[in-house]
């Protein structure tokens, strides 16, 4: 197998809680396919989709209800383990079992570690709580992008775009004109930025009910390889914290099949919780600004495809973050890519 | 030389008269013409000053504090000189040049070609960086920077408005007009890198003032530097006037002003890289292919691995920890501390 061009030692999103039941689920994920299911006692498993007889897609075949997998090309059948059970055309059991990564499944998300098991450590996590926060409320899904995941991860190190691509919501002047902090602390990387007294995006002019001039806060804190949360505030100009609107973005960016990414997102804020006409607006609102990132990557995707190793690229300083992220991921792969010549062993298909 | 302003381009429009008439003609309040040198005299190590009236015998026009002239060499470029004499004089210009060795060469032909009685072609004057009205003044130079704050300081008192000066440089020797500056007594803070250190910047501007207008002409790393100290001040406080391309070629540091000497392993040469050519265009001018795109320290495509030296990293780019490591180095702006690299290239 050559080498893969993805990070895949880092959690990734993987998918949302509710996506996942007692039916089987393909998702490639750094260009693994993965089959999503649950066993009998809802613990969530995720294995690859690839069966070890003939490589036919698992998500393909059936679960039982005691959470048998079935192969549904010749019968390879697997427990919960995913350890083959056996097999109707013979006595004997294949001695062949799936290879099983590692899941995190916290406050309605789940985190698949694609890479080596041994790595996988829960602590490089970000704190999820405000997703099942009574104080908190929130809106989820995930948007298809046939773009490659650097693209996406640029998108929202470097929100000076909001200024161009999303001048009807929530983009205005001020973003693109306010310079930002960014800091790396080990292999993160985040920015914070200050609008201070600015006229009110469209946005937040609706949805929070304010008028000219806020104060707007937007902290960025990237998990590299595939995380991003967005802190944001809107506040009258003046107000101390904690007053004022609080939302939160998180962005799970999780590298799909070849240049195709899943854009994971879930909206948060700490306000009027109760409005289902807010929460409605603002999720079409998300969707809308998402759809117009995706248009935009979609078709810068296809300049960067037909240019490969072509005309360089300009940089100016409010690329800093995006181009430090970029670095962050450039260094994890470098790092994967020795461990991976190192190793003179393949990791081993055994269960985990 | 000194203080092209941050928006005076290197070379000005001329004027209708063609260059070579033998005597001055006036455009407005402009003087296009031959003046003569009358006296030309050391004033610090590397710094002459150079008297300068109208070949013609004419008045010239009169100028203000900030005021410049363009110089215009034989090869047609021009340099800009602040003018440093005293206000009103319509007889005599006065301009201070510093030698560098590593500029485009216009200091090095002021200084062994200009002589006492021999003739420039020059054109002003020209004023970027005007005198506002204040109460108070800061006023801040480095090195050669001194020269348009002189006749500023000589305003400010005439106005009895309140000012002081920080004057820094490398040595004292290097320090022009430090007589002339003496007799302002305490107003006048004289501090060498040498005998003192780095200037201190928060100490003199102190707590952002709305009746002080803050003056700087310096080295790009002095104006930084003030530009950072001045943030939280109001709009228009600080004026500044800038060397042209004196990112590169009037370091604030001192290590900036050495030649570095950077091997190239992988290639087996050697480039010797002198103050104001970044290690980058030494390298490509070795004929060693290296990639670069911004030449700004921002994106990264110049990034080398550094086998020995230490690095004086100037990029925006590196975190603290990819600096402390030593490895690796933007080559388009960051340079050596020790003068001496050994790069992967
Ligand atoms: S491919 Fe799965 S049983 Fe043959
Ligand atoms: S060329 Fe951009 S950092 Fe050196
Ligand atoms: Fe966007």
């Amino acid at each position: 197998m050559t080498l893969t061009q993805h990070v895949r030692n880092g959690w990734y999103l993987g998918a949302w809680s509710d996506e996942i039941g007692r039916t089987l689920k393909q998702r490639w994920i750094t260009d693994i396919p993965v089959c999503f299911y649950r066993l009998p006692d809802q613990t969530v498993t995720a294995v690859e989709d690839r069966c070890p007889h003939r490589k036919y897609p698992l998500s393909l075949g059936h679960l039982d209800d005691d959470g048998t997998l079935q192969c549904d090309y010749h019968g390879y059948r697997f427990d919960g383990q995913g350890v083959c059970v056996g097999v109707a055309e013979q006595a004997d059991r294949p001695k062949a079992a799936l290879r099983r990564f590692p899941l995190v499944e916290r406050d309605g998300a789940i985190w698949i570690w694609p890479g080596d098991p041994e790595l996988a450590d829960e602590s490089l996590l970000p704190d999820t709580s405000w997703l099942t926060d009574p104080n908190w409320t929130h809106v989820h899904g995930v948007v298809p992008l046939k773009a490659r995941h650097m693209l996406l991860l640029e998108n929202l190190l470097d929100l000076t775009h909001e200024t161009f691509l999303h001048p009807t919501s929530i983009g205005n002047a001020a973003v693109a004109a306010t310079p930002i902090d960014v800091t790396v602390d080990g292999d993160r990387v985040g920015f914070s930025r200050r609008m201070i007294g600015i006229e009110a995006p469209p946005f937040y002019e609706k949805s929070c009910g304010l008028t000219s001039p806020v104060d707007r806060w937007q902290d960025g804190d990237f998990y590299p390889p595939g995380i991003f949360v967005l802190n944001i505030r809107v506040a009258a100009t003046g107000t101390e914290e904690p007053d004022g609107f609080h939302m939160k973005v998180l962005y799970g960016m999780t590298p799909g099949r070849g240049n195709e990414t899943h854009d994971f997102y879930a909206l948060g804020r700490d306000y009027l919780i109760d409005d289902q006409e807010l929460t409605k607006f603002q999720h079409e609102q998300q969707l809308a600004v998402m759809q117009e990132d995706v248009d935009a990557l979609e078709a810068q995707e296809i300049m960067y495809a037909t240019d490969p190793g072509g005309t360089a690229e300009s940089s100016i300083k409010s690329d800093l973050a995006a181009l430090r992220g970029r670095r962050a991921v450039a260094k994890m792969l470098a790092r994967e890519q020795r461990a991976q010549q190192d190793a003179r062993i393949p990791h081993s298909r055994a269960s985990v | 030389m000194t203080s092209p302003s941050a928006t005076a381009p290197d070379t000005r429009p001329l004027g209708s008269a063609a260059a070579g008439t033998p005597s001055g003609t006036r455009r407005g309040t402009e003087f296009e013409g031959t003046v003569t040198v009358l006296a030309r005299q050391a004033v610090a190590d590397d710094v002459v000053s150079l008297e300068l009236a109208a070949s013609s015998g004419e008045p010239l026009p009169v100028w203000q504090p900030g005021a410049h002239i363009d110089v215009v060499l034989p090869t047609g470029a021009t340099r800009q000189y602040s003018l440093c004499g005293p206000v009103g004089d319509t007889a005599h210009w006065r301009v201070a040049v510093l030698r560098e060795p590593d500029g485009r060469g216009g200091s090095q032909w002021i200084h062994d070609h200009v002589e006492e009685g021999g003739e420039l072609r020059v054109r002003g004057p020209r004023n970027n960086f005007p005198l506002r009205p204040a109460t108070r003044y800061l006023f801040v130079g480095g090195g050669i920077g001194i020269t348009p704050l002189l006749p500023m300081i000589a305003e400010a008192d005439a106005a009895m408005a309140e000012w002081s000066l920080l004057y820094g440089g490398r040595t004292r020797s290097s320090m022009a007009f430090l007589p002339e500056l003496e007799g302002h007594g305490e107003r006048v803070a004289v501090r060498p890198q040498d005998e003192h250190g780095l200037l201190d910047l928060a100490g003199f501007l102190g707590d952002p003032d709305p009746s002080t207008l803050v003056y700087c002409c310096g080295p790009a790393g002095l104006i930084d530097a003030v530009e950072a100290h001045c943030a939280d001040w109001p709009t228009g406080a600080l004026n500044i006037e800038r060397f042209a391309a004196a990112a590169v070629r009037q370091p604030a540091d001192d290590t900036a002003e050495q030649p570095i000497e950077v091997e190239l392993r992988a290639s087996g040469t050697t480039v010797t890289v002198p103050p104001g050519l970044s290690v980058l265009k030494a390298v490509e001018q070795a004929g060693v292919p290296v990639l670069s795109s911004c030449e700004e320290g921002i994106c990264g495509s110049c990034e080398t691995s550094v086998l020995e030296g230490e690095v004086d990293h100037r990029d925006s780019l590196l975190t603290e920890d990819e600096r402390a490591a030593n490895d690796t180095m933007l080559i388009c702006v960051s340079r050596a501390r020790g003068g001496r690299l050994v790069l992967d290239l």
